[in-house]
């Protein structure tokens, strides 16, 4: 008996054909979709019929012609025309996508490193000899798991600004353009800080004494601990929970779909949110998949840069 | 000797103030979660008039008015019947299915396709943007008839928990010594033999919290259910995001309805705490 048995790949394979059964198709049926204009359009056809009584024989009328009835038949119908490459065009100068984009790239770009830099600060502080810090712990795993639909409308009641909690600031929390995106932002550090916080946490504690009073030993100042001995020991840690946030803040959908709905105007309308309102509320179903499209190869390219850590950290 | 003193008192001063800021910043984290609760008792009249913290017998007289009122409309029932099935039914699925793949790229060697690259293959299909597969998903339903039924969830949540089952088992497998299930082989079992009566019962606790925290991702998911529900398949979320949608907000069923959609897997988060590290960051960091 050796692990290098033909059995294995009975193991293996339902979990492989059933996610290729669910990925291969439906990313193979969007790409074809995307080089397609769909339409939804209603046929009307108008005929008349003769009336029925309740024995199924034709009502006569006093001159002993058959009463008609007007009958109107709506029909669904989708049409769909090849238009080539036109929906991926439309992807580059598209005034409410580039909006979207810019509303992704704030999360990508400001919320992920500070959830990380305050994710680090605060496993440092719990790292020390903290009072009941298993119970401060467990209290601070809650926002990940909260529903985040849930957590959106709990704090569009947190942020209201006419006798919400916070009404006594003034500050037009979710009716003003920048500030709806900042309190979003704040929503969105609240929820995922706990997530670096934990993890590093955890690798901060993996950390064996020995290092740091090595370091002392050869009078390391905080500074040089910092970056000599810390940063090195966390940067792999770091670079997944990096990937991880990555892909969730492109990913972003329930909190703004339940806080600002995307608004005030689109000021807060992530990538995703766009992309299922022209999909699945627009039904414009080809320039839908082709941003989608745009959203995997992002995607991609992430991946491919943390491809070799995943390597590494997967051997 | 003084000295000595004098550093453990700055010491114990220095953990007091660090302890009471770690108190004050997991507070800031719990309070919106207490906001909900608070609000979830409050009579409608008193939701903007409460003044403090609102805490309950303090700041206003509290009732469980709303969440009578809310968990006796068949609506919040069958939503909650229906996250129910979806979830546990997903979970259990992705279990079945994830664990002996799992166990086959934690024990046996790969050739061409490395075991490595088969963990990245799952692991990338779980950085997936969901909103990619969303439409093509929506017409395949359509197709089949599958709207609005709890199998069409079942079927992709199932999809989108695997690659987290194959990931974190495989970790949990390679954990264990492969010595146990090769005795077993001395003693004449079968490969199935020695997955199924060693490794899986030793494997059980992760197994479990496994389950738990899928189950939890599943009953937070909001884009499919929102997407193929719309009547019978409802689940929770999609329920509070609905009732929004007619009325405006009511802030104080919105209190109730949010405790009752975050109070499972909030309760999971805490049981399963001790694999919730290696959980979310997919077995790449011991917790």
């Amino acid at each position: 008996m050796r692990w290098t048995s033909r059995i294995r790949f009975v193991f293996l394979a339902p979990a492989v054909i059933w996610v290729l059964a669910f990925t291969i198709f439906p990313l193979g049926y969007s790409l074809y979709l995307a080089f397609y204009k769909i339409e939804q359009k209603v046929e009307i056809t108008r005929y008349k019929e003769p009336r029925l009584d309740d024995q199924g024989q034709p009502v006569l009328d006093s001159k002993g012609n058959p009463r008609m009835k007007n009958v109107v038949v709506k029909n669904q119908v989708s049409t769909s025309t090849f238009v080539g490459g036109t929906n991926f065009k439309r992807l580059f100068n598209d005034p409410q996508l580039f909006e979207a984009v810019k509303v992704t790239a704030t999360f990508v770009f400001v919320a992920v490193p500070l959830e990380l830099a305050f994710g680090f600060l605060l496993a440092l502080l719990f790292n020390r000899h903290i009072f009941g810090r298993p119970v401060l712990r467990a209290t601070m795993i809650l926002p990940i798991f909260a529903t985040p639909l849930a957590i959106g409308y709990t704090f569009f009641t947190i942020f209201y600004e006419e006798g919400g909690p916070l009404g006594w600031t003034g500050i037009p929390f979710l009716s003003d353009p920048n500030w709806a995106l900042f309190s979003v932002i704040l929503v969105d550090i609240w929820q995922w800080t706990p997530f670096c916080f934990l993890v590093i946490l955890a690798a901060l504690q993996g950390v064996p004494d020995e290092l740091y009073e090595a370091a002392r030993v050869d009078g390391a100042g905080p500074w040089q601990l910092f970056t000599n001995v810390l940063v090195p020991v966390l940067q792999p840690t770091i670079i997944i929970v990096l990937l991880l946030r990555l892909a969730e803040a492109l990913k972003l959908f329930d909190i703004p779909f339940a806080m600002t709905g995307g608004g005030p105007g689109v000021a807060t309308q992530p990538y995703s949110l766009l992309a299922f309102r022209t999909g699945l509320r627009f039904f414009d179903l080809g320039y839908a998949s082709a941003m989608a499209y745009g959203l995997l190869v992002v995607t991609m390219i992430i991946v491919i840069l943390f491809f070799r850590r995943l390597r590494e950290t997967y051997d | 000797m003084t000295n000595n003193n004098q550093r453990s008192l700055g010491t114990v001063l220095t953990d007091t103030g660090l302890s009471l800021l770690a108190i004050a910043i997991a507070i800031i984290f719990i309070f919106p979660i207490y906001w909900a609760f608070s609000q979830s008792l409050r009579n409608p009249l008193d939701t903007f008039t409460v003044a403090g913290f609102g805490i309950p017998w303090v700041n206003f007289q509290p009732t469980l008015g709303n969440w009578i009122d809310q968990w006796s409309t068949p609506e919040t029932v069958q939503s909650l019947a229906n996250s129910t099935i979806i979830a546990v039914s997903a979970s259990v699925l992705a279990i079945v299915l994830g664990t002996p793949a799992a166990y086959a790229v934690a024990r046996f060697r790969f050739v061409r396709w490395k075991n490595r690259d088969i963990t990245i293959w799952f692991l990338s299909q779980r950085v997936l943007p969901p909103v990619a597969t969303v439409v093509p998903f929506y017409l395949l339903m359509r197709t089949l008839g599958l709207l609005d039924t709890h199998l069409s969830l079942i079927l992709i949540n199932a999809t989108f928990v695997l690659p987290f089952v194959v990931v974190i088992m495989r970790q949990t497998f390679l954990d264990l010594p492969a010595e146990l299930e090769e005795a077993a082989f001395v003693d004449g079992a079968g490969y199935f033999g020695a997955f199924w009566r060693v490794a899986l019962p030793l494997a059980a606790p992760s197994m479990a919290a496994t389950g738990l925290i899928i189950f939890a991702f599943t009953w937070n998911e909001f884009l499919f259910a929102v997407t193929l529900g719309s009547d019978k398949a409802i689940t929770v979320p999609v329920h509070i995001a609905g009732a929004v949608d007619t009325r405006g907000v009511q802030f104080w069923f919105m209190g109730v309805r949010a405790m009752t959609v975050m109070v499972p897997p909030v309760l999971i988060a805490i049981i399963a705490q001790r694999y919730i590290v290696r959980g979310l960051t997919l077995g790449a960091v011991k917790g």
